[in-house]
């Protein structure tokens, strides 16, 4: 039996990394006493994982774990032992069963929505209509590692619509982002494209950028939630 | 004042999860009366493996209305940010800046962390110096390891507390409370002179201190008549009746010591003549494995943690290790809990223990036998010989090891060339004893060799240290003699080393070279890649120091040491003779389970060694040993013969035998 929880990543703790996050939920399943299996051999893991892996400072109120247990226990309980073996920050949202052979979640992802907030007060407007009226918006991003290889990507397969709130002192952006299985991009690439493709200037590095869900997506382009049955925590 | 690290600054530094706060076990007091702030002079991961602040952390915060918190040094990145945007220092918890705690404690776990405790300070809203701070400031108090001499510190610390800090910290927290419930009388010096009556507690602005005319010390003398001419460290007299964390704070991300750290006993009696640890920790106070088992229980619930550390100053040497480990292993096995030790013994016992507790083979065993010759083990009282060495590591290759580390130190007093070299022939004397053992090449053997810094308190307090350019030909004729295959040779640039020296055995005038390199930009000083020795010495010259005073003279037998007045309760006479032994090569026995040697300290403190083999010996009433009653065998039949009574101490509130 694989218990699934849906869990977030708050502000509290936004910037620990993902390494340090996914130990963090180790050893709360430990702290928890939940009867995790772990693999063969002279060092043992815990066989449990993460669905995708949050940037560092992204806050996110859809992060999944899934944990293969030794023997069957209520998905309620266990998330409430769960959710008592946490820090603040980490609480526990939703929780399915599933058969061992069930998928994996990693594999299953089809979308993820987002909110940014940016301290700025430029006007929007008609970035927005133009990103959303744009067949092809491209974004040139540099690998990592190699500097001189630059990888040309095409923003609108990704995302396709951008919407935007703007207040007194902030600017508001809701939009999906496309998870495919080779990947997907950042919530902050696209800031940076509508900074060179649009001519604004918006403070990319004070982002408060908020992963608001995490759903899988049909042939038909409908969305389902990544949980099969959810027992929602009160 | 402005508190926020903003998203821009977190995601332009290393490791943003250093300042992050609310681990799991972290503990929030939004409302209390008092509140101290623990800091520890040195980075987060660094910090939060700190036993002792884990101790007070849990220790203070069980204190009803008081509360404890965490505060790390920012690494350089994190100041600059900070000290741009003005944001100040606060505590992990409830972003208390240190300026608004009652008090801030900052341990003094090594010399070169002393700049970082005045950047903190200044980072916290806090004056830097004792005498420029207002009534509405909190008081610095500093304890640790190197409170012995905390006389570098003597401008900038409100007080100290000598030893261990169980009984004697809440003690002064009650003091503070009962003067701020009284509305704060008399100002921070009347809190001072009440806190002085506690014993373990040193108010430096209270004693005088007077030169002669070659600027060693003619006396340091109270100025009031509250303080006492000498300042005696605290000890727990038994660790099974302190509290000892059971709920740690678990970190987000990796720190050194990641992992259960389980306190087995404090103390070592060996009497190594080099190790200032084995002298202020006096005396040997084991923890009952009954106890230690149920504290292990509870963590491993609490933390989730994969590795329990067993700690000591020696574990090898608990009196029931062996059938301990064996519990610890069988009590743990199906958690997946590994049991590990930080150190071992060089024995055959020690591979013993090694192979119960590592399951994987690959990484190398560690041995310290300190010096390469016979001759400096002898002077340094290490008690060890080669026999005994190649006996540990033929029993560790013949259990399937492969690579083995040797520690040394070099640099130690009346060391000769010859002795130098004896390390390298150690080591390919080990990579023999390989061959001879398995028949194959290939051992990996690393030696790492550090160098000597003399400590107060310790047989070489009188002893010069080498200088900067001995060192490096020392280092050199090691490298030159190491150019084999298979051995590694490890060392440090010696310009720490230096400083650390001056630091070490310092006087109060250092305190102005403290501020000016702090104000120069010194921090970090322990990193080597910070640490700026040209700047320091520019610094010590133009305050008219000469480190070569403090580092490189050798101290007559009738110098009045600045640390005097500080006392770990071992006697001067005691270390003096014990020096005098060293220069002829002789050896101290271990007085654990032997003859006491008369160091002083269980007489001088009223406590006894306790070692739950079956024996208690207590020096602090005669000499001999105080046999138990009765020995009682464990009541779930654990197979120890441990003692479950207090040998030689009063039961509750009676008089000791
Ligand atoms: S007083 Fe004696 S028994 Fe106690 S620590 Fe010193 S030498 Fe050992």
């Amino acid at each position: 039996m694989k218990l699934r929880f849906q869990i977030t990543k708050e502000k509290e703790i936004r910037f620990i990394s993902h390494l340090e996050y996914v130990r963090t939920i180790g050893r709360a399943i430990r702290r928890a006493k939940l009867p995790a299996a772990y693999s063969q051999g002279f060092n043992p893991h815990m066989k449990y994982s993460l669905a995708s892996a949050l940037g560092v400072g992204v806050v996110s109120y859809a992060e999944f774990v899934e944990l293969e247990l030794t023997e069957p226990v209520h998905p309620l309980e266990a998330a409430e032992a769960l959710q008592k073996a946490l820090p603040r920050g980490i609480r526990v949202l939703a929780v399915d069963a599933v058969d061992n052979s069930a998928p994996a979640l990693m594999s299953v992802a089809g979308g993820a929505e987002y909110r940014v907030t940016l301290p700025w007060t430029g006007d929007i407007a008609p970035a927005v209509e133009a990103f959303n009226r744009a067949e092809a918006v491209f974004f040139e991003k540099q690998a990592p590692k190699a500097k001189e290889k630059v990888r040309r990507i095409d923003v609108k397969f990704y995302i396709s619509e951008l919407s935007a709130v703007q207040r007194e002192k902030e600017t508001e952006l809701h939009f999906h982002c496309r998870i495919t299985r080779d990947g997907s991009m950042k919530a902050v690439d696209l800031l940076n494209t509508l900074n060179e493709q649009y001519g604004l200037q918006l403070p990319v590095e004070k982002a408060d950028i908020e992963r608001m869900d995490l759903y899988r997506v049909d042939e038909m382009g409908n969305k389902w939630p990544m949980l099969d049955t959810l027992f929602e925590q009160g | 004042m402005n508190k926020e690290l903003a998203i821009n600054m977190l995601a332009a530094v290393k490791k943003p999860a250093r300042y992050t706060g609310g681990e799991f076990g972290s503990i929030f007091k939004e409302e209390a009366e008092v509140r101290i702030a623990l800091a520890f002079p040195d980075v987060y991961e660094v910090g939060m493996s700190y036993l002792g602040f884990k101790i007070l952390y849990h220790l203070v915060n069980k204190m009803e209305g008081i509360a404890a918190e965490r505060a790390y040094a920012p690494w350089i990145d994190m100041e600059q940010l900070m000290r741009e945007r003005n944001i100040v220092l606060t505590t992990l918890e409830t972003k208390k800046a240190l300026c608004e705690c009652d008090l801030v404690g900052f341990t003094l776990q090594y010399e070169l962390s002393y700049t970082n405790i005045l950047n903190m300070l200044d980072l916290g809203g806090v004056s830097v110096l004792a005498a420029e701070r207002g009534d509405e400031e909190p008081f610095v108090v500093v304890g640790g390891p190197c409170v012995f001499n905390p006389e570098p510190l003597a401008d900038v610390i409100d007080f100290a507390i000598l030893g261990e800090g169980e009984e004697a910290l809440p003690e002064v927290l009650t003091c503070y409370r009962n003067w701020k419930r009284e509305g704060k009388p008399g100002g921070r010096q009347e809190f001072l002179h009440r806190a002085v009556r506690i014993p373990g507690v040193y108010v430096p602005s209270f004693y005088d201190v007077t030169y002669n005319e070659d600027f060693t010390i003619k006396a340091v003398t109270p100025n009031t008549p509250d303080a006492p001419a000498t300042v005696t460290k605290r000890v727990v007299a038994d660790l099974n009746n302190v509290d000892f964390p059971t709920a740690p704070v678990v970190p987000f991300g990796e720190i050194v010591h990641d992992r259960i750290m389980l306190e087995m006993f404090r103390g070592c009696s060996r009497g190594c003549r080099f190790c200032h640890a084995g002298m202020v920790y006096r005396p040997v106070r084991e923890r009952r494995p009954e106890v230690l088992r149920e504290l292990a229980h509870k963590q491993v619930d609490n933390t989730g943690y994969e590795e329990i550390s067993l700690v000591s100053l020696s574990t090898a040497d608990y009196s029931c290790l062996g059938p301990f480990l064996d519990t610890m292993i069988a009590d743990f096995k199906d958690r997946k809990v590994s049991v590990s030790l930080p150190s071992l013994r060089i024995d055959a016992f020690s591979v013993d223990v090694a192979k119960k507790v590592q399951a994987v083979r690959k990484s190398g065993l560690t041995f310290a036998p300190e010096a390469g010759s016979q001759r400096m083990r002898d002077v340094i009282n290490k008690g060890v010989t080669e026999e005994d060495l190649l006996h540990a590591v033929s029993a560790a290759f013949a259990n399937g090891w492969k690579k083995v580390k040797l520690y040394f130190m070099i640099g130690l007093p009346g060391e000769t060339d010859e002795d130098v070299l004896a390390i390298a022939r150690l080591a390919k004397k080990v990579q023999w004893k390989f061959k001879e053992i398995t028949g194959k090449g290939g051992c990996q053997v690393t030696i790492s060799a550090s160098s000597f810094v003399p400590k107060p308190y310790t047989a070489f307090q009188w002893a010069p240290q080498d200088t900067l350019e001995e060192i490096r030909r020392k280092q050199g004729l090691l490298i030159e003699a190491t150019r084999v295959k298979n051995i590694t040779f490890q060392y440090h640039d010696g310009k720490t080393s230096i400083m650390e020296g001056v630091f070490a055995r310092g006087d109060r005038r250092l305190g102005k070279a403290l501020y000016l390199a702090w104000q120069r930009g010194q921090r970090f000083d322990g990193w080597a890649d910070v640490f700026d020795f040209e700047r320091w010495q520019q610094v010590l010259q133009d305050c008219g120091l000469d480190p070569d005073f403090y580092n490189h003279r050798v101290r007559g037998d009738q110098e009045v040491f600045p640390w005097e007045h500080l006392q770990p309760a071992v006697n001067r006479a005691f270390l003096a003779s014990e020096y005098k032994k060293a220069k002829q090569g002789l050896l101290t026995a271990d007085c654990r389970q032997g003859h006491c040697n008369g160091c002083g300290v269980c007489q001088r403190l009223g406590v006894p060694v306790m070692d739950w083999s079956g024996r208690a010996y207590d020096a602090s009433k005669e000499k001999g040993f105080v046999s138990l009653a009765e020995k009682m065998a464990d009541g779930d039949n654990q197979g120890y013969s441990a003692a479950t009574q207090r040998p030689g101490l009063p039961k509750e509130g009676g008089e000791a035998e």
